[in-house]
């Protein structure tokens, strides 16, 4: 008897699923299922965020002062600018256009190295001014003279955590960006398969959403 | 293959919408509305932009809808865990010692 599935099944398509469709119905399903566990791994940074403010709001204030709103303003929408490319991509091979979501990923790829470089550039300016996380905390100059509150320690652990949590996140994005590159210049993806480029989409989308409450949270505080 | 294909002119509508939704909460910050409204706003515009965000670059309009219930499942349990939380920790006389 002759294998008919082996001429009549895509290459991309898994044996244990019956079509592409359900394929990437059930990988998509796997992507919300651990991006809502990301959501709860970040809600206990949300909830410390949000007993800290509400015992020392004066604090909350008087820290942010030492966050620069402008770069948290140009992150925030180097982040959005981001999202639209990855979602470029995902039109891009759903019409067969590989070297579209080559350009895309490789525009989102740069946007995310943007991102990186801005917040090294913050990190390094705090800890220039002895703005450390936890025990080391030790501000020096103008610093010492704005952080007066005693708690103030904390607001940049919770900082800190946060947007290094948030950070790692940005990091793991453009190694997966490097990957659907590749696979883009290798013409991996089709309307009927573009499975990774979907769901690395979405966690870009959540890693986006994720920094849309940070930065209000942590830098428009008056 | 029903998938949903944006054109790329609503892509470009739904990220100009973020950036005008990122511009008013950076200019309403700099307004000063008395606390505690103006954490109220600055979370309102900051929800309406995941909302977005969620629906229709995540595509979850055209979705299975499963999938817009784990999220909303999700975000649920977040609210339930901080509102749980706050109401021992905004009911203390003292704050915990070392805290």
């Amino acid at each position: 008897m002759a294998n008919i599935s082996s001429t009549t099944r895509p290459a991309h398509l898994q044996h244990h699923f019956v079509d592409s469709d359900q394929q990437f119905d059930s990988a998509k399903l796997g992507m919300w299922v651990f991006l809502v566990t990301e959501i709860l791994f970040f809600g206990g940074l949300f909830a410390a965020y949000v007993i800290y403010r509400s015992w020392y709001p004066d604090l909350y204030i008087q820290a942010s002062e030492l966050l620069n709103t402008t770069w948290g303003a140009i992150n925030t929408v180097v982040l959005i600018g981001s999202s639209l490319t990855v979602a470029m991509a995902i039109r891009s091979a759903q019409t067969n256009n590989n070297r579209g979501v080559y350009i895309n990923m490789m525009i989102t790829l740069a946007l995310a190295v943007v991102f990186m470089v801005i917040k090294y550039f913050e990190y390094t300016h705090k800890f220039h001014l002895g703005i450390f996380p936890g025990g080391n905390f030790a501000p020096t100059g103008e610093a010492a003279e704005i952080l007066t509150h005693p708690k103030a320690n904390i607001f940049f652990s919770i900082y800190y955590m946060m947007t290094g949590l948030h950070g790692i996140h940005v990091v793991i994005g453009i190694g997966l960006m490097i990957w659907l590159a590749v696979k883009a210049k290798n013409n991996a993806f089709s309307a009927e398969y573009y499975t990774p480029v979907e769901v690395v989409g979405l966690y870009w989308h959540l890693v986006d959403i994720i920094w849309i409450f940070l930065f209000p949270l942590l830098y428009l505080i008056d | 293959m029903s998938h949903h294909v944006h054109t790329a002119l609503d892509l470009w509508k739904i990220g100009a919408s973020l950036l005008v939704l990122t511009f008013i909460t950076v200019a309403v910050a700099f307004v000063h509305i008395p606390f505690p409204y103006n954490i109220v706003v600055a979370l309102a515009i900051a929800c309406v932009k995941a909302y977005i965000v969620a629906t229709y670059f995540m595509n979850l309009k055209w979705d299975e809808k499963f999938n817009a219930l784990l999220l909303v499942i999700g975000i649920v349990f977040v609210v339930i865990f901080i509102g749980i939380v706050l109401l021992d920790t905004l009911t203390r006389e003292v704050v915990v010692p070392s805290f």
